[in-house]
């Protein structure tokens, strides 16, 4: 592994840590104030500082030990994390981003001087607050007890051995009877040869371990050789550091992040020996038992006792009493154990993911030919087969598995976008979040950023109305945007809601005529209308800002989901908003199908929409005119729809009661029942793209390659449908000549 | 007497091509002249280098150095072996 390759990792590691710290920003914004909270964002930009130092990242290194300072200062509880305070920290978290992308595509890092003079100020401002009256009250009260504080000190000291049993060592960060500072406990570090390759430097580690309050005891010269005998490149010293009872131990252990084994970190307490030590730098400490027990949650929290920390507080007291109730001390440990299993991963490259994936494909097909091999040898049922099968399915489950990523990742980058919109039109929305563990494929994810951000950036300029008009609406001044993921139908569908004025059913549809679009006559559905909206050029926008209203971007944003194999849809409704379905499918590789035979050709219908299948009897059939038919299932009709299109053969049943109907369920459109000769089989298959080996074709989403070694057109039921129905409705009212035109453009908008 | 002049970036790379002359230099009964005035940036593997040399026979005299220099042999807390005044961080 070369220095570029711990440099990506540094950059992935930086976008967990500043998902990480979002979060817990948003928790800390939504009222939860405990201590793991405050820890993780902490440990998020601390850990981006020792990278960015690491990698010699000036600019960031530098931003980001400002903003750790503060939030130290929250840590400690010297001050309070008011709304004011983490709403700076947002902004000190989007900068910090900033300074991320600058730093991973080479570009200049952004002006930070403002941000860090703010976060200065909030720190100079918390440091020194105006002591309230309780507070004066207790400093007048301790002014008037002159000398006794020695002897309240005493006193706590005797009642901490008594509760103790009396022969309990007092712990690390508790002030001795004369009131000295708290003995702390002792990290020492061995580097090792490693750790001078790779752009790491060991230097950088103590002074880091300075930074956090650490003293070095001693610089170890045992092992040091003479001069002659010396290996220039090996390590020989190590260094015993003192650090403060306060300090984190998950702090120090982050600073070692990136030197896995080439440094060995001991943890101890004062004056202990190196009888402890671990091999790994990233070997998580043994937190120093707290001796006492506390009603105080923050203290039962800490791993340590914190009577300095007791004392800050004290001097603001009015701040601390407005910070909202802390959750219980007990979840804490809990939640610092489930983060550790989780933390529990092995990072492997993109590539090499990709292989495994196109491996399982290939093992899918040669399973289905072998199927089909032993099945022409009547041995389509022996056991073994059976057992491949459930093998073979499993690896592909796992292997897909891998490429999951919760739609989390694309979501936790919403708030700072309104918080860039509300700077930008004045307009302040809240966000609704829910499905964010839904998974979606990795690629999916990746190509999901760019359209839904148009769509929210749309949403919030023209469907949000601003607040004197929402007023006046009688709807709350600040708007809602909902974003939500759910796995339905085979699909993920990914809904962008908003609470505002809804799309303009006639304006949209006058603008389209004007534009020469859609002609003043085409009878069009609210459907068709909304439609429009992905046409290119045209938007309804009154003006024309620098976030949207140009009308280039809604065509954009339909053709990335087409490409990712989804499709956009939308409802709307005037005075109440409007609202985006992505329907995306669940992944991009394989999948399972129903294998259908429809005159010549074998066809694959995906599992995930069939609902059943069954042989109709005649009195289940009625006719609609225009050769239409539709099926009774338990009293509800579904249109029948034949395949024979998508087989372009002639040697087709059209008569359903002479063949299968497969009841399939679609996103938008119902049911529907497809008309086959017969089902064959039903299989994983996988899919293999049309676009990239053919061209886009109208209903189908793809190919695959069956067992016995033919290509099958895998048909897109949403698509099926939904053309079906549209002619259905044309077929109803048939277009003047005049439309053709009309009818083409919207044939390629819808 | 021998005067190693070491360059601004005292970094891996700097102390191995270094070394074989720093080894030479330091056989000498003589003391070695260091002047790290020009150091903006200091390594581990230079200082355990110039701690090795300060226990040579000669041992080694710091002419001149940097603040940077002298900041990394403080946080290192070997300002005391290899003669560098102020107070230790």
């Amino acid at each position: 592994m070369n220095a570029e390759d711990i440099q990506q990792i540094f950059f992935v590691e930086c976008e967990e840590s500043l998902e990480a710290a979002e979060a817990g920003l948003d928790e800390l914004k939504a009222g939860t104030h405990d201590d793991e909270t405050i820890n993780a964002i902490f440990r998020a930009v601390h850990s981006i500082k020792g990278g960015a130092g690491a990698f010699g990242y000036v600019a960031m290194q530098g931003f980001t030990h400002t903003f750790e300072t503060l939030l130290a200062d929250v840590r400690e509880g010297a001050v309070a994390a008011g709304s004011d305070l983490v709403d700076l920290f947002l902004l000190a978290l989007d900068c910090l981003r900033d300074h991320v992308d600058a730093a991973q595509s080479g570009g200049d890092a952004p002006d930070d001087a403002a941000l860090i003079d703010q976060l200065t100020q909030a720190q100079a401002v918390n440091a020194k607050p105006e002591p309230s009256d309780a507070a004066q009250e207790e400093e007048a009260g301790a002014d008037q007890a002159g000398n006794t504080s020695t002897a309240d000190q005493d006193l706590d000291a005797l009642l901490d051995e008594l509760m103790a049993g009396g022969d309990t060592p007092k712990a690390a960060g508790t002030a001795d009877k004369d009131g000295k500072e708290p003995a702390g406990w002792t990290v020492q570090i061995r580097p090792h040869a490693g750790a001078m390759i790779n752009g790491n430097e060991p230097l950088l580690w103590l002074r880091e371990l300075t930074e956090l309050g650490g003293e070095c005891q001693e610089c170890h010269l045992t092992e040091l050789p003479a001069l002659d005998e010396m290996n220039v490149e090996e390590g020989y010293l190590s260094w015993t550091f003192l650090m403060p009872a306060d300090a984190e131990h998950a702090a120090v252990a982050d600073i070692f992040d990136f030197a896995g084994d080439n440094c060995t970190v001991t943890y101890g307490e004062q004056g202990a020996t190196n009888t402890a030590a671990t091999d790994t730098a990233t070997a998580a400490p043994e937190p120093i038992p707290t001796p006492v027990e506390t009603t105080d949650t923050k203290a039962a929290a800490a791993p340590k006792a914190a009577p300095p920390s007791e004392a800050k507080s004290a001097e603001v007291p009015a701040k601390a009493e407005a910070t909202p109730p802390t959750k219980p001390a007990a979840e804490a440990p809990v939640r610092k154990q489930t983060q550790a299993q989780v933390n529990q991963s092995v990072r492997v490259d993109l590539g090499k993911l990709d292989k495994l994936i196109d491996g399982v494909g290939e093992l899918v097909i040669a399973q289905a030919m072998l199927t089909q091999r032993l099945a022409n040898e009547s041995l389509a049922h022996i056991e073994e087969l059976s057992m491949l099968d459930t093998l073979v399915r499993d690896i592909q489950e796992h292997a897909m598995a891998f490429r999951a990523q919760p739609i989390s990742s694309v979501f936790s980058r919403v708030p700072r976008l309104l918080r860039e919109l509300a700077g930008t039109t004045g307009k302040h929305v809240k966000l609704e979040i829910s499905g964010e563990t839904t998974e979606l494929d990795k690629t999916v994810i990746e190509r999901l950023s760019e359209p839904l951000t148009h769509l929210i950036r749309n949403a919030i300029d023209h469907g949000v109305e601003g607040a004197e008009e929402r007023k006046e609406a009688g709807k709350d001044p600040e708007g809602t945007l909902s974003l939500s993921a759910e796995q339905k139908a085979g699909r993920i569908l990914i809904r962008i809601g908003d609470d505002g004025r809804g799309i303009d059913r006639e304006k949209l549809r006058n603008k389209a005529i004007a534009n020469g679009v859609v002609d003043p006559d085409t009878q069009m559905s609210d459907e068709d209308v909304y439609n429009l909206v992905f046409a290119p050029g045209l938007s309804t926008a009154q003006s024309v800002s620098n976030i949207s209203g140009r009308g280039v971007g809604m065509d954009v944003v339909r053709q990335n989901v087409k490409e990712l194999g989804g499709r956009i849809t939308i409802e709307s409704c005037p005075g109440t908003g409007t609202t985006f379905t992505l329907a995306l499918p669940l992944t991009l590789a394989i999948s399972d199908g129903m294998i259908v035979q429809v005159g010549e050709e074998s066809l694959v219908i995906p599992l995930a929409h069939v609902v059943e299948s069954l042989r109709p009897i005649d009195a289940d059939l009625k006719g609609m005119g225009s050769g239409r038919q539709l099926l009774n299932v338990r009293g509800q009709f579904v249109p029948i729809v034949p395949l024979r299109k998508i087989a372009g053969s002639c040697r087709v049943a059209d008569n359903p009661s002479t063949g299968v109907l497969v009841v399939v369920e679609t996103e938008s459109h119902g049911c529907a029942a497809l008309l086959v000769d017969a089902i064959t089989d039903q299989r994983q298959f996988v899919i293999k793209s049309l676009d990239t080996h053919y061209r886009t074709v109208d209903s189908v989403a793809g190919a695959t390659i069956l067992g016995n070694g033919r290509v099958a057109l895998i048909v897109d039921v949403d698509h099926l449908v939904q053309s079906e129905a549209t002619s259905a409705a044309s077929a109803l009212h048939p277009p003047t000549p005049s439309q053709t035109a009309a009818e083409a453009e919207l044939a390629k908008v819808a | 007497m021998h005067t190693i002049t070491l360059p601004a970036r005292c970094d891996r790379s700097t102390t191995i091509a270094l070394f074989p002359e720093l080894n030479d230099a330091a056989d000498d009964a003589d003391v070695l002249l260091i002047d790290a005035s020009k150091v903006e940036q200091l390594g581990q593997l230079m200082l355990q280098a110039l701690a090795a040399a300060s226990r040579c026979d000669g041992g080694i005299e710091i002419t001149a150095s940097s603040g940077p220099f002298d900041e990394a042999v403080r946080l290192a807390k070997l300002d005391k072996m290899l003669g560098i005044s102020g107070a230790a961080q």
